[in-house]
């Protein structure tokens, strides 16, 4: 074991001497994790609202797509907005392919099923009267919202964090539409694959590791007290 | 959209034609599924049951430990056996690193929380009195095993479809691991990266398409799965 002793040794000061390209690492990772998150729960939580709430045809229908997009792999994501994003494709105008803008949107689009997917889970994990209560008692769409959303409130912030937990262990699709250039749009997860790639691995990979490791543990650790606060929640989240 | 068609039209044909390199990646990504899974089964669902049935001190921390370890980012897994199966680690004499072995041990490892933690959930989500009863009644521990398993089989059968998902789109620790080999060791998530760098759209499309295909079928499974068992709240994440 001493090999890998000597790894943590070598790997720790990095990161207690900032070292300055660990550093830039991990504010690109909290920057993609907190921006693509942002986006995804504007976009989503309207549409998770929707599906929880609503009562129309096909609200199964769009249950099942939701779950069923959580399964969506990051490397197809990723071909697929590439190739929109590439000079010839449909939104080459905007010319973000490998930079990281077009992670942000990647990362923004595997985040999104998470909401969308996990908002209605917690809305109908409310007790069945409350809502038809608020309903027969008059409130409005908005109202209705307002308090599906603050009784579901443990369930969304699950899902967010879940989406948190993705955006930044994700590699695939950041890999692919980022181009993982060093020291512009690698996060902490893909440069810890480059490491891999190129240099068999010294300590950096291992400094880079620790950190990565932390901030998922911050992550759960979050989840951990929401959960502990309200009795047991079941979502997890899987890292991709 | 006039770049998608053009690759679709360069990509379907690989898949028509049966391009043997195309073959030999799904196979290989069969073999990894299938082995990874099945070891993880073998591994995993025994300690799934002791956590969802036993009754000794420390079990809510092991199953706090055991939805953590849902959360680990595959690249990081992937570092770490990597750290350890390097030339000179505990594991270097074996000459694991870049090999099939490498990759079915990682696939392996990152599909147990799936199956333990799972497995332990849908065996917690029985119905209270079930288990108790057959307690009073003189269940010996087999006994209880087998009835718990055969009541909560919804629940673990979407355990080993989660665990597949994973397996299949999984691409940061294949890739380490058995270092994205052409026609080696490469899976199907790991081979979209490998072309798309290489800037071979066609075929990044082409298996693209068929992982999606694959996925989708196994979220038909589950699907039916979910129908049948009257809303099992399983859901899978594909890994990056």
């Amino acid at each position: 074991m001493t090999y890998v002793w000597d790894q943590l040794r070598a790997a720790i000061p990095l990161i207690t001497h900032h070292n300055a390209y660990v550093m830039h690492l991990l504010w690109v990772s909290v920057r993609v994790a907190l921006i693509s998150t942002s986006a995804a729960l504007v976009i989503g939580l309207p549409i998770g609202l929707t599906i929880g709430l609503g009562r129309f045809r096909g609200r199964r229908a769009l249950q099942i797509l939701a779950n069923a997009s959580l399964a969506l792999p990051p490397v197809v994501v990723g071909v697929g907005l590439l190739l929109l994003l590439l000079p010839q494709g449909a939104l080459g105008s905007l010319r973000i392919e490998f930079t990281l803008r077009a992670v942000y949107v990647a990362q923004a689009i595997l985040a999104l099923p998470y909401i969308v997917a996990l908002t209605p889970a917690a809305i109908q994990a409310l007790p069945p009267g409350l809502l038809a209560q608020a309903r027969a008692l008059g409130a409005g769409r908005v109202q209705l919202s307002v308090l599906a959303l603050r009784e579901a409130k443990v369930g969304v912030i699950a899902a967010v964090i879940a989406a948190l937990g993705a955006t930044i262990s994700e590699i695939g699709a950041v890999v692919i539409v980022g181009g993982s250039f060093q020291g512009s749009d690698e996060t902490l997860a893909s440069a810890l694959m480059d490491q891999f790639n190129y240099t068999g691995h010294d300590p950096l990979a291992t400094a880079i590791a620790l950190l990565l490791l932390a901030l998922i543990l911050v992550l759960a650790g979050v989840l951990t007290v929401i959960q502990q606060r309200t009795g047991g929640i079941q979502l997890r989240f899987r890292t991709a | 959209m006039h770049l998608i068609w053009e690759e679709l039209r360069l990509a379907l044909p690989l898949i028509w034609h049966g391009d043997p390199y195309l073959f030999s990646v799904i196979w290989f990504t069969l073999q990894v599924a299938a082995v990874a899974t099945l070891i993880a089964t073998a591994i995993g669902l025994p300690i799934g049951l002791a956590l969802g049935l036993g009754r000794f001190p420390g079990r809510a921390l092991l199953r706090g430990l055991a939805n953590a370890s849902l959360a680990l980012p595959p690249v990081l897994v992937g570092a770490v056996l990597y750290l350890l199966m390097t030339v000179e680690a505990p594991l270097g004499p074996l000459r694991l690193i870049w090999t099939r072995q490498a990759v079915f041990i990682g696939q392996t490892i990152l599909a147990l929380p799936f199956i333990v933690a799972l497995s332990a959930a849908a065996i917690q989500g029985l119905p209270e009195g079930l288990l108790s009863q057959a307690r009073l009644l003189g269940a010996g521990r087999l006994q209880l095993c087998t009835l718990a398993l055969r009541e909560a089989r919804i629940g673990v059968i979407a355990a080993v479809i989660a665990a597949l998902g994973t397996s299949l789109s999984e691409v940061a620790a294949v890739t380490i691991l058995g270092g994205n080999i052409y026609g080696y060791d490469q899976t199907l998530a790991s081979a979209t990266l490998f072309e798309v760098n290489g800037a071979h759209y066609p075929d990044a499309v082409a298996i693209a398409i068929v992982l999606t295909v694959m996925i989708l079928v196994l979220m038909c499974g589950l699907g039916v799965l979910q129908q049948q068992g009257g809303g099992i709240r399983m859901r899978f994440r594909s890994a990056t």
